[in-house]
């Protein structure tokens, strides 16, 4: 069964204790966000969550959305939840005031968004997917176009789409071949086929605004001749209201394996009146500024249904009575014990455990970031944010993603046959943390990203911004103490870490092809530490608050077992990625092809 | 030659003056007199100016006192007392004739003579002359600027004496350091006959195929391994005004049928752009020019075909193996990249093929021609192995093309080949035949042809060299010093001690060594690889000092530049055999570092045993920290010596080919019972030394001639070299100031501030003042 609470103290732990001193300092911006606010957003945000968003969660998956006669239908009560979305104030949660958004922290922001994706993945896509595009406008538009379209896009009046792919290019965008024409007026008019467009068409809203790269006609080939062009459905009349149709529409909807709420369309423009958004030829660009904020929200989808799954699998193994414990029953008054008794059980759900507190705390840390690189006062912590943000971006991205369809697996493994059976609600999990590991670039592009772009930039100047915060936390804790096995422990995983960036700056500088082989491997090497360092802090704050007595110290007790856990069972993974890394290419590529 | 006299004192033969003068030879600058009051004036004011010229033409302050100005209505009768009598005056042949009729008066006989020309025949020059003026008479045509081209063209005529012209090819060679090619009595002679044609060939293809400068200088440039200017960028640095001026020249003297005659012609834009006043950089600008317009600072490029200005875009990249020196995948590049590089290089190397041996005898003679009068990487017969005679043929006669003879007799050969260790030309006659060195000459990349390194790792090898001197190459890129080169040097103690007389450390790169590879340490500092830096330190002062101390002499061999570590290895070794055109200091300071390979301490040695300095802690320690707080770099060897990074005693050899030859002899004399010195103590100011210094740079401050963080780097500079917590009374070994070294290095690699400057450097080549 479906069930969620939101983990409101985990939250607050990683939004209060765990990264007051974040290394980006004050932010005299966000004074105004004080405990007491953030406290009642959040418990809103569950509450709104769990009653609005989450019984609509399987009856949307049943349901799904159909295209008749040119329209976009959502399944039953999606329209009234999302009415009730944005009259609440949900949908300009994040925006900035200026176009009559809250200007919420990103720190609070991203734990909003795990409830709503925890609750209902395919919900949380259209105003997703809209504040995406509105970033995007916000930062390459023209003024004109922002007064006309970013008030209604900040209130959900409107919703957004970003239209990149198509039926022959995806990872590729360089191939694309929507056009785009000048007109006398300085608009242009837009003619191609798009596919796989999430919120394509729908009957959320009363209008769609679209994001589309398009090449120009004196375009030069590949990815620098690509440009963005803002495509409303209707055109907006004088008063501003939704006019003239526009020469856009869905001509289907993709079939698709999970998210099945989300109407993910194939849409046709016939010389449909745009606007160009940024330079000419520079589209790439301005898409990858609202791509990072997208990347790191799909992160935050893949822990919201890695949640809800470990929720619903606690919900199960404390209900499902099966067989007795290994030591002897348990609970003699019962015809069985729950299965949670069982080693096997509690290794998946506490691997589930660690995985969402684990990446909740990473996340929280590069959401601070996310915050700092706008705000901070200081142009130093700026540029430090910024780089701490471009590294993680992929990590966060990928491992989340990949951390949350494990989750969800386990969840169908422990709920057993029942887990396969539709009614269960847990296969829906499976089904909809499917597409997180591969839209907005697959999370082999990000590992790529990681160690082609990423770690080589400026001699490793991004790297920096991990590297010596982690190496610095050693060296400060590191001698006897109740610390010591954890920070051993993280000494050790850093120090493979260190070694395999080395070694894969080293040999990727000679062949690119070693640094592909080892990506993906090394990304998960990365990410384990990050999340060991992140327990590590975790239980340093858990520990001292447990001395001195802390009200809830069954919550910090809680941490250091999980945190405990996380090093003892989970970490050493590390040790295994580190061999492969070091393996190198050799076997992985040396298959000739027509052996295959 | 115990003297020299150069006549002329233009751009030309002032600058040759100045190279005589950087050989040590006493020189004679002599021009025509303009100014009846100061008549000396146009000689000295050529010195003058040249003290101020960029690059400079002198290689030291003392080398411009070796010139004595004169002027040819007075002086001329000086000439007696020289050896060798250059002419480089205005290029017209009555002037010239009756210069050496004066000059048959005056000189002793012996003397030779030789003019500069770049376009008059020799036979044409001493007309009129008797028989033994045109025995002491040849051509040796200089390159500009003579200080740093290395080519000398000689041609000598029926007359020349063997004698005479072998005293000045020694000379130039050893003394002047230039490599002398020997060229026919041929109009052009090699290298400007092939160099105009060049440039004549891409600027008429980029007209003609509608090729923009800056396409045209992203492929005529790097990837055909000609100066990265690229072509048009090379016409703004030698002036546009100059180009008209060679082809009239070229076209009124060279044969009718000459392939030039047909290539040769004028461009209304370029004429525009002269009368204009766009002569390149010495003018308005060229085919590019800097927009200043507005405060800004836009480099704009030409279009072609309209002559108007714009933002320059933008080099495009020559993609995969044509972008990294493959010139058969250049020319094969499909559209209008590998068109305009064919149309370059196939009537280019056709031409260069069919000048052997009207312009020069042999196919070596031009490719040293090109190579070391144009910069080209390669020289033609060179570049022609590299696309495949063959090849090229099929081409040539695709494109209508000339094939000359050489092309058709080299066949499926290739016009240069190793055999039984030794590299061998192809002939006139079909055959092929030993490349002969000058006696002197040694080069490790002969060495290398029949040899394997005695021992190999990424960053450096160890070679046999003969005569039982080992020498360590560096092979790095830009021969970077690394953990690996202080690895190898650890093997290669006791190989040496066993089986060698001496070590030298030489290569032959461009550059000695530009450093510790700063990259590396970088990206080991942003992952907090401490360890991996504190040993990449203490290992390099343990390596560096067990060839101070080792059994054999150690004898540095360095050209070019060798800056921070690479510096410290020069000073480290028991002596120095350095090229003339080393530019050789301690920068560290720049990146937000301080020496940490023992610079500091064999400074303090260098600079206390420097003649005439006054006694006490103080006055070394002073020196040493005015020149490395500001990385200093010495512009010469002459320079290096003034600045202490070479001691006086350190050897310096003018021609670069010679290097290894002259440093290994200095080895082998040292080996005759060599002891390894003994470690040097020191007596050092200690915190009272160090206020006094900081004061220093607290005054530069407060002028705002030096930032807050240079206060801090140059302080941690200031504790080295006093000593840290010493004072006078007390002794501070060379392992405690090695300790000191590491401590404060350390301290500064994890300061973000010195992070920042080493980024800034890598990414710019520039070093950051935060």
């Amino acid at each position: 069964m479906q069930v969620y609470e939101a983990p409101l103290r985990d939250m607050r732990f990683v939004l209060d204790e765990l990264w007051v001193d974040d290394g980006f300092g004050e932010l005299p911006a966000l004074a105004e966000f004080d405990t007491d606010l953030t406290n009642a957003i959040l418990e809103e945000a569950g509450r709104f969550s769990r009653e609005v968003l989450l019984p609509l969660n399987r009856s949307g998956d049943e349901e799904g959305c159909h295209l008749e006669n040119g329209v976009v239908r959502t399944p039953a009560g999606f329209k009234e939840a999302y009415k009730q979305f944005t009259e609440s104030g949900w949908a300009s949660l994040a925006a900035g005031p200026e176009w009559g958004g809250q200007g919420l922290p990103e720190r609070v922001n991203k734990l909003v968004e795990e409830m709503t994706c925890s609750t209902n993945l395919s919900f949380g896509l259209y105003p997703g997917l809209t504040h995406g595009g509105a970033i995007a406008l916000e930062a390459h538009g023209t003024d004109e176009l922002k007064q006309a379209y970013l008030p209604k896009m900040t209130s959900g009046q409107w919703s957004g789409t970003m239209c990149l792919t198509e039926a022959h290019c995806g990872t590729d965008l360089g191939m694309l071949r929507t056009k785009a024409e000048p007109q006398e007026d300085g608009s242009y008019k837009v003619s191609g086929a798009k596919i796989f467009i999430s919120a394509g068409d729908h009957d959320l809203t009363e209008n769609v605004i679209h994001l589309v790269l398009a090449r120009l006609p004196d375009a030069p080939a590949g990815v620098k001749g690509i440009s963005m062009f803002l495509v409303p459905k209707y055109l907006p009349k004088e008063d501003g209201t939704p006019g003239q149709s526009n020469g856009v529409w869905c001509t289907a909807l993709e079939h698709k394996m999970g998210l099945k709420a989300s109407a993910t369309c194939q849409m046709q423009f016939e010389d449909s009146t745009a606007w160009l958004v940024g330079e000419p030829n520079k589209g790439m660009a301005a898409m990858f500024t609202m791509m990072n904020a997208e990347r790191l929200s799909v992160g935050i989808q893949g822990l919201g249904i890695g949640e809800a799954a470990y929720q619903s699998a606690v919900w199960y193994a404390k209900d499902r009575l099966q067989g007795r414990a290994l030591s002897g029953a348990k609970y003699p008054d019962k015809p069985a014990d729950p299965i949670i008794v069982h080693p096997d059980v509690r290794r998946m759900l506490m691997t589930m455990r660690a995985n969402n507190e684990g990446c909740r705390a990473l996340g929280a840390w590069v959401a601070r970031a996310l915050d700092a690189e706008k705000l901070s006062p200081e142009p130093e912590a700026r540029k430090r944010a910024e780089d701490f943000v471009a590294l993680m971006t992929p990590i966060v991205k990928a491992l989340f993603t990949d951390l949350g369809h494990e989750n969800a697996q386990l969840a169908v493994q422990v709920y057993g046959g029942h887990g396969y059976i539709r009614e269960s609600g847990v296969e829906q999990y499976a089904r909809d943390a499917r597409i997180a590991m591969i839209y907005e670039g697959t999370n082999g592009i990000q590992a790529l990203d990681l160690v082609g772009r990423k770690l080589g930039a400026h001699n490793g100047r991004l790297l920096r911004s991990f590297f010596h915060p982690v190496s610095d936390f050693i060296a400060a804790n590191k001698g006897d103490g109740p610390m010591k096995p954890m920070i051993d422990g993280l000494e050790k995983a850093f120090g493979a870490l260190q070694l395999s960036t080395a070694t894969i700056a080293q040999r990727g500088l000679a062949d690119p092809e070693e640094a592909g082989a080892a990506a993906t491997e090394y990304l998960r090497l990365f990410g384990l530490v990050a999340m060991g360092y992140c327990f590590a802090r975790s239980t340093m704050i858990a520990g001292m608050r447990v001395a001195f007595g802390a009200e809830d110290k069954d919550f910090y007790k809680a941490k250091i077992t999980t945190a405990t856990y996380f090093f003892e069972r989970l970490l050493p993974q590390v040790s295994a990625h580190f061999l492969s890394i070091k393996a190198g290419k050799k076997s992985m590529m040396a298959l000739a092809e027509d052996a295959f | 030659m115990k003297k020299v006299c150069v006549i002329g004192a233009g751009t030309m033969g002032a600058g040759i003056a100045a190279q005589v003068a950087n050989s040590g030879t006493p020189v004679l600058l002599l021009d025509i007199v303009r100014d009846p009051d100061n008549r000396n004036g146009v000689a000295a004011d050529a010195v003058a100016k040249m003290l101020k010229t960029d690059p400079a033409p002198f290689m030291g302050k003392g080398e411009a006192r070796l010139v004595e100005v004169g002027n040819i209505e007075d002086d001329l009768g000086k000439v007696a007392d020289c050896d060798w009598v250059v002419e480089a005056i205005v290029e017209r042949l009555d002037i010239k004739q009756s210069l050496y009729e004066k000059l048959e008066a005056v000189r002793k006989p012996g003397t030779a003579v030789s003019s500069n020309t770049s376009t008059i025949p020799l036979e044409q020059l001493t007309a009129g002359r008797s028989e033994e003026f045109k025995r002491d008479f040849l051509i040796t045509h200089f390159f500009n600027p003579p200080r740093y081209m290395r080519l000398i063209e000689l041609v000598t005529g029926p007359h020349s004496d063997a004698a005479t012209v072998a005293k000045v090819r020694d000379f130039v060679d050893r003394k002047l350091g230039k490599t002398p090619v020997d060229a026919e009595d041929s109009p052009g002679f090699i290298a400007n006959r092939i160099g105009t044609f060049w440039i004549q060939a891409a600027v008429n293809a980029a007209f003609d195929m509608g090729v923009s400068v800056e396409e045209a200088d992203a492929i005529a440039g790097k990837p055909m391994g000609v100066p990265k200017t690229g072509i048009f960028g090379l016409i703004d640095l030698i002036g546009l005004d100059l180009m008209p001026y060679l082809q009239k020249s070229l076209t009124g003297t060279l044969p009718k049928d000459d392939p030039y005659q047909k290539i040769a012609r004028g461009e209304p834009l370029i004429e525009k752009l002269i009368e204009t006043g766009f002569t390149g950089r010495k003018g308005k600008g060229g085919f590019y020019r800097i927009n200043r317009e507005g405060g800004g600072k836009v480099k704009e490029a030409i279009n072609l075909a309209t002559g108007e200005f714009a933002a320059a875009r933008p080099a495009p990249t020559v993609p995969g193996a044509a972008g990294k020196g493959d010139l058969a995948a250049l020319i094969d590049l499909p559209g209008k990249f590998g068109e305009y590089a064919w149309a370059i290089l196939g009537p280019t190397l056709s031409y260069s093929a069919s000048i052997v041996p009207e312009a020069t005898a042999t196919i070596v003679g031009v490719d040293e021609a090109m190579k070391l009068g144009y910069n080209w990487k390669s020289g033609p017969f060179e570049m022609i192995d590299k696309i495949g005679a063959a090849n090229l043929r099929e081409r040539l006669v695709a494109s209508d093309m000339p094939v000359p003879p050489i092309l058709e007799a080299v066949g499926d050969g290739t016009f240069y080949r190793i055999e039984g260790g030794k590299r061998q030309f192809f002939g006139l006659d079909g055959q092929y035949h030993d490349m002969v060195r000058p006696e002197g000459v040694e080069l490790l990349a002969d060495i290398k042809l029949d040899a394997k390194p005695l021992l190999r790792n990424g960053s450096a090898a160890l070679w046999d060299v003969g005569d039982g001197v080992a020498c360590l190459e560096f092979t790095g890129k830009m021969n970077a010093l690394d953990t690996e080169v202080m690895k190898l040097i650890g093997e290669a103690i006791p190989l040496v001690s066993e089986k060698f007389k001496a070590l030298v450390i030489y290569n032959e790169g461009t550059h000695f060594s530009a450093g510790a590879n700063l990259g590396l340490a970088l990206f080991a500092v942003n992952i907090a690889a401490w360890s991996e830096i504190e040993k990449l330190v203490s290992g390099g002062q343990s390596a560096f000092k067990a060839l101070k101390y080792a059994p054999f002499p150690v004898v540095a061999a360095p050209s070019g530049m060798a800056l921070g570590g690479g510096c410290e290895t020069v000073l480290n070794a028991d002596a120095v055999q350095a090229h003339a055109e080393t530019y050789i200091g301690l920068v560290e300071c720049g990146v937000g570092l301080i020496p940490g390979w023992g610079g500091c301490g064999e400074m303090l040695e260098r600079w206390r045993a420097m003649p005439g300095m006054p006694k006490g802690p103080m006055p070394a320690v002073s020196k040493v920290f005015e020149i490395v707080s500001t990385a200093t770099v010495a512009k010469s060897a002459a320079e290096a010596k003034e600045l202490g990074f070479l001691r006086p005693t350190d050897g310096v050899t003018m021609n670069r080919d010679r290097l290894l030859a002259d440093a290994k002899a200095r080895a082998l004399e040292l080996a005759e019972g060599y002891t390894p010195p003994e470690p040097p103590t020191f007596r050092l100011p200690g915190p009272g030394g160090k206020t006094a210094l900081t004061l220093a740079v607290e005054s530069f401050q407060s002028r705002g001639l030096a930032t807050d963080y240079d206060g801090v780097v140059s302080g941690k500079l200031a504790t080295v070299l006093t000593g840290g917590d010493t004072d006078p009374t007390e002794e501070v070994t060379e392992a405690q100031l090695l300790a000191l070294e590491l401590k404060h290095f350390m301290d500064l690699v994890h300061e973000s501030r010195s992070q920042d400057r080493i980024e800034h450097m890598l990414a710019t080549g520039k070093p950051l003042r935060n």
